[in-house]
């Protein structure tokens, strides 16, 4: 755990974000597996689904635009500003001769979330607005192109999967830093996609529910499994962070975070979707409810302990010392080959080349200075 | 191409005379750090000599008191450790790997460089960086990502960076990593045979992050110092964390499609293809 870090300021937009994301990818291939696979009489949930999917999604690329201190440089996460400016300096897209420019303008860093995730946002928006177009109308031209045709089908297999990405990579995103909490756990991601899958089907259910859809048994089915999942992944990130558990319930996050995940979001709905629950009225609808309530707590707590730890540094260096130091990462497997990068940036020698530097400068760049290069 | 050059900090020698703070503004133009709510300077830290607290947006060099003092009525044994802190110019930099708008930069001469006109704030180099050192600017007409630049500048007219160039004592010294390396190696020797035991090197050889083009000279373990003795690169929990999320995904759908594959009522589906 370390400690030593500054707070990236990761607030309200991100974890709105994160939340409303989740339930946007959760959604959208619960949708396209019902498409793709599901029983024939399940079709108005999924069209519920990509209802969800499209508004929520474009809510979200408005949130990370907001959430940036500058948004008018958004479209920076995509190309090489840089190369953009000399190709429009050359008179792009008139000139012919800058297209070539244009041409080494794009920026894509696989082994970077934010990159990868920025283009995969891209990607999903396409996917969800023609579905959401397809499924406007239960019947008709636009249903038949976007959800039934063969393109259709082409278009839910590339969805579910863009969709299945973007309800986890968030959690890969908190991983790849070193921040404490985020990069002390592998389980992240996978606890993220879980829980999209949870609050995807629950606001599926609650729609459905408010427009009298026939959503038994599939639904319920789907929403116990996903709560279900979301209980043994929380227990394996749990116990992925070992001794480090003390230092993050020693914070009042830390506490938001454990404690309101697992009875809002994934003990309260298991216990009102089990038998037992049959006790209450409208246990499906309220059990969907705490998903999403449960789901919202886990980003916001997630997002909010490594903050206060910093704050308390101090605190929980002396009084936790023997858990920070002793702390190893579970499990250690699978292991990577030996001599195995991810990125050019990992194991690049002193002086060996630019690494992960994309190469965004134009040709005439020069670094700022006030004696050299002012006027 | 010019060699990789850098910083060699001896910290056995810093005074805390702040030269190198005063240097670092003067040349880059920084303005003095503000104060909490509207006040124009910042409060008395209360924290030994002090009052830069940690490195931030207008604070690119930061000089670290450390007081050790036994915990006896006397204080019978003390120590004062100083330390001149600044962005260590990682080898493989966690911040460069994730930028995600290839606004951080890797220079001629192997430093890490932040061209603002390209950031625009998305704040993963800062979760990224292990040692706190990158912060948003707060001033509304830049809004961009801020650290030291290695005085990029200087070092392209062949000047030595302004901290290093101000430095009386030499602590922080400026030049090729190989050279630094050779007499930051004696210098511990040195110190061994004089009897401080623990004196070390922190980032001359390639254990942290591949190594750091800013290296130290402690005295005492990293963490006394708020250095992270194991900081990683960020994309090495990439691959592992995706592998569990697939597995998880696959998990998901597959039991997804089982919930939904209900055989007890099939009806045609509208729209006719099946």
């Amino acid at each position: 755990m370390n400690l030593f870090v500054a707070d990236a300021h990761w607030g309200w937009w991100i974890i709105l974000y994160f939340f409303l994301g989740g339930i946007a990818a959760g959604a959208y291939f619960t949708a396209t597996l019902i498409d793709l696979f599901g029983n024939a009489r399940y079709q108005e949930l999924a069209r519920v689904g990509y209802w969800i999917a499209f508004p929520l999604i474009v809510v979200c690329g408005m949130l990370l635009t907001v959430d940036l201190e500058r948004p008018e440089r958004f479209w920076h996460m995509l190309f090489k500003s840089e190369i953009v400016h000399q190709a429009r300096a050359e008179g792009w897209p008139t000139a012919g001769g800058a297209w070539k420019t244009m041409a080494h303008a794009f920026l894509f860093k696989y082994w970077s979330p934010m990159s990868l995730g920025a283009w995969a946002l891209m990607l999903f928006g396409a996917c969800s607005v023609l579905s959401c177009l397809g499924s406007i109308w239960p019947e008709g031209r636009l249903s038949r192109w976007f959800r039934h045709s063969v393109f259709a089908r082409f278009l839910q297999l590339i969805g579910c999967s863009v969709g299945l990405f973007i309800a986890s990579y968030t959690g890969a995103l908190l991983t790849a830093t070193n921040q404490p909490l985020w990069s002390d756990s592998n389980w992240i991601a996978s606890l993220f996609m879980a829980s999209a899958a949870s609050t995807g089907v629950a606001a599926i259910a609650v729609i459905a529910h408010s427009r009298h859809v026939d959503v038994e048994p599939g639904l319920r089915r789907a929403d116990l499994w996903a709560v279900f999942l979301e209980l043994l992944l929380f227990s394996v990130f749990l116990v992925s962070l070992g001794p480090l558990l003390k230092p993050l319930l020693f914070t009042l996050h830390g506490k938001i975070f454990v404690i309101g995940t697992a009875v809002l979001g994934i003990l309260l709905p298991l216990f009102l979707l089990s038998p037992l629950g049959k006790v209450a009225s409208g246990r499906a609808v309220t059990a969907a409810l705490l998903s999403l309530l449960g789901g919202l707590v886990l980003r916001y707590g997630i997002l909010t302990t490594p903050p206060e730890m910093l704050e308390h540094a101090n605190t929980l260096r002396s009084r936790f010392a023997q858990e920070i130091e002793s702390a190893k990462p579970f499990p250690d497997w699978p292991q990577l080959p030996a001599g195995f990068k991810f990125s050019p940036e990992d194991g690049r020698p002193r002086g060996g080349g630019p690494g992960a530097d994309p190469g965004n400068r134009s040709a005439d760049f020069v670094p700022r200075s006030k004696v050299y290069h002012e006027p | 191409m010019p060699e990789a050059v850098g910083f060699y900090t001896d910290t056995t020698v810093c005074i805390g005379c702040k030269a190198c703070q005063v240097a670092c503004h003067e040349w880059n133009d920084l303005p003095a750090q503000k104060g909490p709510g509207r006040r124009e300077l910042p409060l008395l830290s209360g924290n030994s000599y002090d009052n830069t607290v940690s490195l931030s947006d207008v604070n690119w060099r930061h000089v670290k008191f450390i007081e050790q003092f036994s915990t006896d009525l006397n204080r019978s044994e003390a120590a004062w450790l100083m330390m001149s802190d600044v962005c260590k110019h990682c080898v493989n930099a966690p911040c460069l790997e994730v930028c995600p708008t290839g606004a951080i930069l890797r220079t001629e001469f192997d430093t890490v460089y932040i061209n603002e006109p390209a950031c625009n704030g998305c704040r993963d180099c800062i979760a990224a960086c292990p040692f706190g050192v990158i912060h948003m600017s707060t001033d509304p007409n830049k809004l961009v990502a801020q650290k030291c630049t290695f005085c990029y500048d200087r070092l392209q007219h062949n000047r030595p960076p302004a901290c290093a160039q101000a430095c009386p004592t030499q602590s922080i010294r400026f030049g090729p990593i190989r050279e630094l390396k050779v007499a930051a190696k004696a210098r511990v020797e040195q110190l061994k045979k004089q009897g401080v035991a623990k004196a070390q090197l922190y980032g001359a050889d390639e254990s942290v992050l591949g190594g750091l083009n800013a290296f130290y000279l402690l005295v005492d373990k990293p963490e006394t110092y708020g250095l992270p003795s194991n900081p990683k690169v960020p994309s090495r929990s990439v691959p592992i964390s995706s592998f569990w999320g697939l597995v998880t995904a696959a998990v998901t759908a597959l039991g997804m499609l089982f919930a939904f594959r209900d055989r007890t009522r099939p009806s045609p589906r509208p729209g006719g293809t099946p």
